[in-house]
């Protein structure tokens, strides 16, 4: 790749949601961190013509902790959201996610709105955690802001965000504790295996989501119907994820598909003993 | 487009692709060659360099993301006549000082580590080394290293602090 070929690239830097939206439904695909498109050439896929990045865009930036929920801005950097969530009582697992994602100088550029618009990433780590907390994403559209579950957001998420941008994640506060169980091979700033994040709401409600397994991050529904509402030990949960596993392991680099989803009940079990301790792993 | 940023305190002026990583802005056309194009994927750290301050991979790193931004590469974090960083000075007199390959990015990340952890346990500095991969696994004199400068850097302040009682 010599940085003298091909046509002139067109990079713009938005200053407002707006100026973003109109140029994405124009073709620009948005930048955001750049940890993933960055990476482009080495998956064979050449970088985007055009370019609108997020970075000068003060409002996508912040971090609102209201009483009843947490508001996250789609530029808010891995590191920064660990700072921000860490003494947050129920946030346990979503502190974790930021917290062991990656390595400390991807975690420091790498944002919240890149790690669930990339739609190709499938270890992506806030993506079950976030699931787990049953977070809503809020879309701008140039005909508004619309608010949608992040579980129907990740159904539809390459049509919506050819027009849509993703503005901020709302987190409602009524968790009262989670965990955020990762398996890599190796500690040193490997993709996951499999992911395990879980949460229990203050109506007893448990919600567990999987990542790195299958393409997309998904609830593990068929464990929670199992589990009942019920108070689980962790040996119990185990019991019931060897029960229900009804994932089908994507292939890939770090390991083959089977092994993604015979490390699920392990992982479940790991889930659920942090869980009982108040959420930290 | 023209990409202005500060580099090593100077000011830097890029005219062509900003998609251009920023590892070979600082090598092809600054020939400032300590950072190192090895995984070009984020993942071994060789390429680190600061970004106002704070330690990021190069190769990552679009150069039009930081348009008025100041970088500083490990030819800046000291040049070569002037006194060295004072952790740089640590790791030549504990010996730890390893090839030219990953050790450009170890420093640029333990730099800004002991400058925002003065009071880093071992397990903290080794996750904060989790991105800088040495292929050679020399890893524990380096910890070591660092373990002692912030032993010595403590024992300063508080020295410091007692004489001004």
């Amino acid at each position: 790749m010599d940085m003298q070929d091909g046509p002139e690239r067109i990079f713009e830097s938005a200053a407002t949601v707006a100026e973003a939206v109109a140029a994405r439904a124009s073709g620009a695909a948005v930048l955001a961190g750049g940890t993933w498109t960055m990476r482009d050439p080495r998956r064979g896929v050449t970088l985007p013509e055009r370019i609108v990045a997020l970075s000068k865009i003060a409002e996508l930036q912040s971090i609102e902790v209201f009483d009843d929920r947490i508001s996250i801005g789609a530029s808010v950097t891995h590191s920064l959201l660990a700072g921000a969530v860490s003494e947050i009582v129920g946030l346990e697992g979503l502190a974790a996610a930021a917290t062991g994602a990656a390595n400390p100088a991807i975690r420091r550029v790498a944002t919240v709105g890149g790690n669930l618009c990339a739609t190709e990433f499938a270890a992506a780590d806030l993506v079950p955690a976030l699931l787990a907390l049953d977070a809503e994403v809020e879309l701008a559209l140039a005909d508004g802001p619309r608010l949608l579950p992040l579980s129907e957001f990740l159904k539809a998420r390459a049509a919506l965000l050819k027009t849509a941008l993703l503005t901020r994640v709302i987190v409602r506060r009524d968790v009262i504790a989670s965990a955020h169980i990762r398996l890599p091979l190796r500690k040193a700033g490997d993709y996951p295996v499999a992911i395990v994040s879980v949460a229990r709401s203050s109506d007893g409600t448990v919600r567990v989501a999987v990542g790195s397994v299958e393409p997309v991050a998904r609830r593990w529904t068929a464990l929670e119907a199992a589990l009942g509402g019920k108070v689980a030990t962790a040996e119990e949960a185990q019991a019931l994820a060897e029960k229900t596993n009804d994932f089908i392991g994507r292939d890939g680099i770090e390991t083959e598909g089977w092994y993604r989803r015979e490390v699920l009940p392990a992982l479940v079990r790991r889930a659920f003993a942090a869980l009982r301790k108040g959420g930290a792993a | 487009m023209t990409v202005t940023f500060q580099l090593n305190g100077e000011r830097c002026r890029f005219h062509e692709d900003p998609m251009t990583p920023l590892l070979d802005v600082l090598r092809r056309e600054k020939f400032l060659t300590g950072a190192k194009a090895v995984c070009r994927e984020g993942f071994c750290g060789a390429c680190t360099v600061h970004v106002d301050g704070e330690p990021m991979m190069s190769c990552l790193k679009p150069v039009g993301l930081v348009s008025g931004c100041s970088v500083t590469t490990i030819e800046g974090l000291s040049s070569g006549d002037q006194a060295l960083h004072p952790l740089q000075a640590a790791f030549e007199a504990a010996d730890v000082v390893q090839c030219g390959m990953c050790f450009p990015g170890m420093v640029m990340s333990l730099s800004a580590f002991v400058r925002d952890n003065p009071e880093a346990t071992r397990p903290q500095i080794k996750t904060a080394m989790a991105g800088n991969i040495c292929r050679c696994t020399g890893y524990e004199r380096i910890i070591d290293a660092v373990a002692d400068y912030l032993a010595v850097q403590k024992a300063g302040s508080q020295a410091k602090e007692a004489a001004h009682v």
